[in-house]
C-alpha cells in the first residue's frame, strides 16, 4: 500500500533514489499503460514524472507523500499525452508537491494485496467481462477491434462494456470488504 | 465510474498479473535522473508566448519562455536534420558580475555557454529529447527551466 511508505524522507543519495524508483517505478509504468499509452508514450510519461520530481524536490515538505505524488504526476502526464495525441506543450503545470493525497483511495488499489483481490474478483465475473478484462490487461495493445472480434461483439460496444465490467469489478471488490 | 478509477483498476490488475513490466531502459532513465538534481536551484516556469497566426513549418524556430523571480529565459528551438539547434536569451536580475554561465542539459550531456553582453547564447546539433537550460550567476541561485521534451514540442500547439 502506498500509505505504508518505506521511504519516510526525501532521497538524499543515489541509493535512496534507486529505492524510490524500485518502490514506485512499476506502479508509475502500470498507471501510464493503463491509460492506453504505447510503450514509447508511457516511457515519456514516466520520465516526465521523474523530471518533475527533479524540479520540485526542494519544495516537497512531506516526504511521506512523495510516492503518491509520483503516481499522481505520472497520471497527469499520461492524460496530457492521451488528450493531445502525441503533442505536449511546455506550458502545462504538474501537480504541486503538496497536492498529492497519500490517502487517495484510487492510489490504494496499487498494491500487491489489492491486485490479488482484484484478480479473484475478475475470476468471479460473468462473461464477457471476465475475458474482456483479461484481454485488456494482458494484451493492452491488441486494440478494441481485435478484442471485439475475439468476443464476437460490435467494436463500438467494447468501450462501454469495458466501463460496465470495471464497474462490476469494483462493486465485487467493495462487497468483499 | 471515473476515467481515473478505471485506469487505476487496470493498472492494479496489470501489476498483479506481472505482465508488461516497466522496461529496464525506463527504470534506468528514472534512476539516472538523480544526477540531474540541482539543489537550491530555482525552477523557471513556462509562460505563454504569442505566436504569429497562420501555418508554420515544423522546421521553423519555436520560442519558449520560462520565468522565475528576477529571471527570464527564452529558448528558441529549431529542428534540423534530426537534431535540435538552441538559441536563447537570459534577462533580468543584477548583472554586476556579468551575464554568468549557461548550461544546456539533456539527460546524458551538457553544453556550457557564456552569454553575450545582451544575454544571448546558442548551441547546435543537440539530440532530440529532454532538455533544460540552467543559468548560473555569481552570488545568486541557479535558475533552471522546466524540462521539456523536444521530441514532442515540434508537434505541439498546431
Amino acid at each position: 500500500m502506498i500509505d505504508k511508505e518505506t521511504l519516510p524522507r526525501l532521497p538524499v543519495d543515489q541509493a535512496e533514489w534507486n529505492a524510490l524508483e524500485a518502490e514506485f517505478g512499476p506502479r508509475m509504468w502500470a498507471v501510464a499503460r493503463a491509460f492506453g499509452l504505447s510503450a514509447a508514450d508511457a516511457a515519456d510519461a514516466v520520465q516526465a514524472a521523474w523530471l518533475r520530481l527533479v524540479e520540485s524536490i526542494d519544495r516537497i515538505r512531506d516526504p511521506a507523500r512523495i510516492g503518491a505524488w509520483l503516481v499522481t504526476t505520472t497520471r497527469h502526464e499520461a492524460l496530457l499525452l492521451c488528450r493531445k495525441g502525441r503533442a505536449v506543450t511546455p506550458t502545462h503545470s504538474p501537480p504541486e508537491p503538496g497536492e498529492a493525497d497519500a490517502g487517495d483511495p484510487a492510489l490504494a488499489v496499487l498494491s500487491a494485496d489489492e491486485a490479488r483481490r482484484l484478480w479473484r474478483a475478475v475470476d468471479a465475473l460473468d462473461e464477457p467481462c471476465r475475458t474482456l478484462l483479461r484481454l485488456l490487461v494482458t494484451a493492452p495493445e491488441s486494440g478494441y477491434a481485435r478484442i471485439a472480434a475475439r468476443l464476437g461483439l460490435p467494436i463500438g460496444s467494447v468501450g462501454p462494456m469495458r466501463g460496465r465490467c470495471l464497474g462490476r469489478l469494483r462493486k465485487l471488490v467493495e462487497a468483499e470488504r | 465510474m471515473s476515467e481515473f478509477d478505471e485506469a487505476y483498476l487496470l493498472a492494479a490488475l496489470r501489476l498483479g498479473a506481472g505482465v508488461d513490466p516497466a522496461p529496464l531502459a525506463v527504470s534506468a532513465a528514472a534512476r539516472a535522473a538523480y544526477a540531474l538534481l540541482l539543489p537550491g536551484a530555482v525552477t523557471a516556469r513556462p509562460v505563454p508566448v504569442s505566436r504569429p497566426a497562420g501555418a508554420r513549418s515544423p522546421a521553423e524556430p519555436r520560442l519558449h519562455r520560462f520565468a522565475a523571480p528576477d529571471a527570464t529565459i527564452d529558448v528558441e528551438l529549431t529542428h534540423a536534420d534530426g537534431r535540435i539547434d538552441v538559441a536563447g536569451q537570459v534577462t533580468g536580475g543584477p548583472w554586476d558580475e556579468g551575464p554568468g554561465r549557461i548550461e544546456i542539459r539533456t539527460l546524458h550531456d551538457r553544453w556550457v555557454r557564456f552569454p553575450t553582453e545582451t544575454g544571448h547564447f546558442a548551441a547546435t546539433g543537440l539530440p532530440v529529447g529532454w532538455l533544460s537550460v540552467v543559468w548560473y550567476r555569481a552570488g545568486l541561485p541557479a535558475v533552471a527551466t522546466r524540462w521539456m521534451n523536444t521530441r514532442r514540442l515540434d508537434e505541439a500547439d498546431d
